[in-house]
């Protein structure tokens, strides 16, 4: 028997701030419709507010009560400042 | 003279009669000061000139409630003891007029209404057919009508907007009443503390409590904005309060423990958190103790040097807190402890650029020797100073305290 998880992948890029955040909640809603790992690309994300991290805290709940995971990866030098500085970075699966 | 154009004058006088008639009718109509009146008192008046202007002897309304006025025959088998409920029979009967039953000898025009929503005016008649004319004058009583019935609701509208708003400003004007008015007084510690909400009110907040001699305080952020956030906001004011009274001789690490258990769930299921910071002075002993679950600035300035003092847990409501963990610090007269939110340092100006984390650390490692007050005020100055034309984009905070014998 094979045992496949299938991982969406979303990319953002810019600043990631209030303004942004709806879009990225329905984004986030739509992708746990089909699976409840995602893969977050934050590269080119220049600058995340609190609100914007309240989002991504939420779409990390929502995937692990699902029984998966957002997975942070190629996360950009400012937002790894502002994970570290509120130690968030303990929080999230980070690649 | 011949007899035999009597009938065509006393047509053409009847004609001119009716016309003029209709024309004083029609004067009385646009001359209605609805203006003054409630929907359905103008609704109903327009509709008793409308059936006196048009000679109708049935004029309905369509809408709920159906106003109707003159004879009931005609609309009689389509009206039920409920407005709602003949309403809807009603739009599916006049979709297609025809295949409705018309009582004999009754005539039945029909114009539609776009007010909101769909509505009609039905004429009926029982003395001769409704002509081209009475169709312009139906559709010129049509069209008040819409512009009443819309001119209403957006009266309703508004009002409604405005006790909401008012509401809303009450509320937001509570929530920030839930900061204390004045500082502590605290042998050896002078305390300066401000917030400026972006909006009305803010989610940035402060607390403290004086426990045995001994300072608490807390400084947090909670994400989000506006009242949801300001809501939120007291919510932790009390959770603190409680706590200082209950963990507050373990010392910080505990108290900000005892927040977690208070809150965590509950900002869990809000889908928010806070960051945060709490301290505890103990004068006697000249120390500091500090636990800090994800908040930024928070910088301790002595002889100069500045140091960080990093979250050692993240912000409530994301995790349990599972470890009391906390930054102890001997106080030495002239040194500062400074705790912002994140409304000071990204601040932007007019280009775009943010105030910086860097600029508060300088100011806070020029600031030594000044007082409490001076240096908080001297910060916020250089902030709005920065900001220029630009809008403030978020909630604005400053904790700051300064140490020295003659304070």
């Amino acid at each position: 028997m094979n045992i496949t998880k299938s991982i969406s992948a979303i990319e953002i890029s810019g600043r990631f701030d209030a303004h942004e955040a709806t879009s990225f909640r329905e984004t986030i809603e739509q992708e746990l419709t089909t699976s409840s790992n995602i893969r977050l690309s934050l590269a080119e994300v220049e600058f995340v507010d609190s609100t914007a991290l309240a989002e991504l805290v939420r779409a990390m709940k929502k995937c692990r009560e699902q029984g998966g995971d957002l997975i942070l990866s190629e996360v950009s030098g400012p937002v790894a400042v502002i994970l570290e500085l509120t130690k968030l970075d303990a929080a999230f699966t980070i690649e | 003279m011949s007899t035999a154009t009597d009938p065509q004058l006393d047509s053409l006088v009847g004609a001119l009669v009716e016309a003029n008639d209709q024309l004083l009718a029609l004067y009385e109509l646009a001359s209605l000061s609805v203006d003054t009146l409630d929907e359905a008192t103008a609704v109903v008046q327009i509709l008793a000139r409308a059936h006196k202007l048009l000679k109708t002897d049935s004029l309905a309304l369509l809408s709920d409630p159906i106003h109707l006025v003159g004879d009931s025959e005609v609309f009689g088998p389509l009206l039920t003891a409920n407005d709602a409920e003949s309403l809807e029979h009603l739009r599916i009967s006049t979709r297609g007029w025809d295949t409705v039953s018309v009582p004999t000898g009754w005539t039945i025009t029909m114009v539609a209404i776009t007010a909101g929503e769909p509505l009609a005016l039905v004429a009926a008649r029982k003395s001769k057919p409704f002509g081209t004319a009475d169709r312009k004058l139906l559709n010129a009583v049509a069209k008040l009508l819409a512009s009443v019935i819309n001119t209403a609701q957006l009266h309703t509208e508004a009002l409604e907007q405005a006790v909401i708003g008012r509401d809303h400003l009450i509320a937001s004007e509570l929530a920030q009443r839930a900061l204390p008015e004045s500082t502590p007084q605290v042998p050896g510690v002078d305390v300066f503390a401000r917030s400026d909400p972006a909006h009305t009110s803010g989610g940035d907040l402060y607390a403290w409590s004086v426990v045995d001699g001994v300072l608490h305080f807390v400084m947090g952020d909670v994400a989000g904005k506006g009242l949801p956030a300001a809501i939120t906001m007291t919510n932790v004011i009390s959770a603190a309060n409680a706590s200082f009274r209950l963990s507050g001789s373990d010392g910080p690490a505990a108290i900000l423990a005892s927040m977690d258990e208070w809150l965590c769930e509950s900002l869990s299921e809000r889908e928010v958190f806070v960051t945060m910071l709490v301290g505890s002075y103990d004068p006697e002993l000249a120390r500091l103790r500090v636990a800090n679950a994800g908040h930024s600035p928070v910088l301790y300035v002595s002889d100069g040097d500045v140091m960080d003092i990093a979250a050692h847990h993240p912000p409530v409501g994301v995790l349990p807190i599972e470890e009391l963990l906390e930054t102890t610090l001997t106080v030495s007269d002239g040194d500062v402890f400074l705790a912002g939110s994140d409304g000071l340092t990204e601040q932007q100006d007019a280009s775009g650029a943010m105030f910086g984390d860097d600029r508060v650390v300088g100011l806070a490692s020029a600031g030594c020797g000044l007082s409490a007050v001076d240096l908080g005020t001297r910060i916020f100055n250089e902030v709005e100073s920065f900001a220029k034309s630009a809008s403030q984009s978020d909630d604005r905070t400053l904790v700051c305290l300064t140490f020295g014998k003659s304070t």
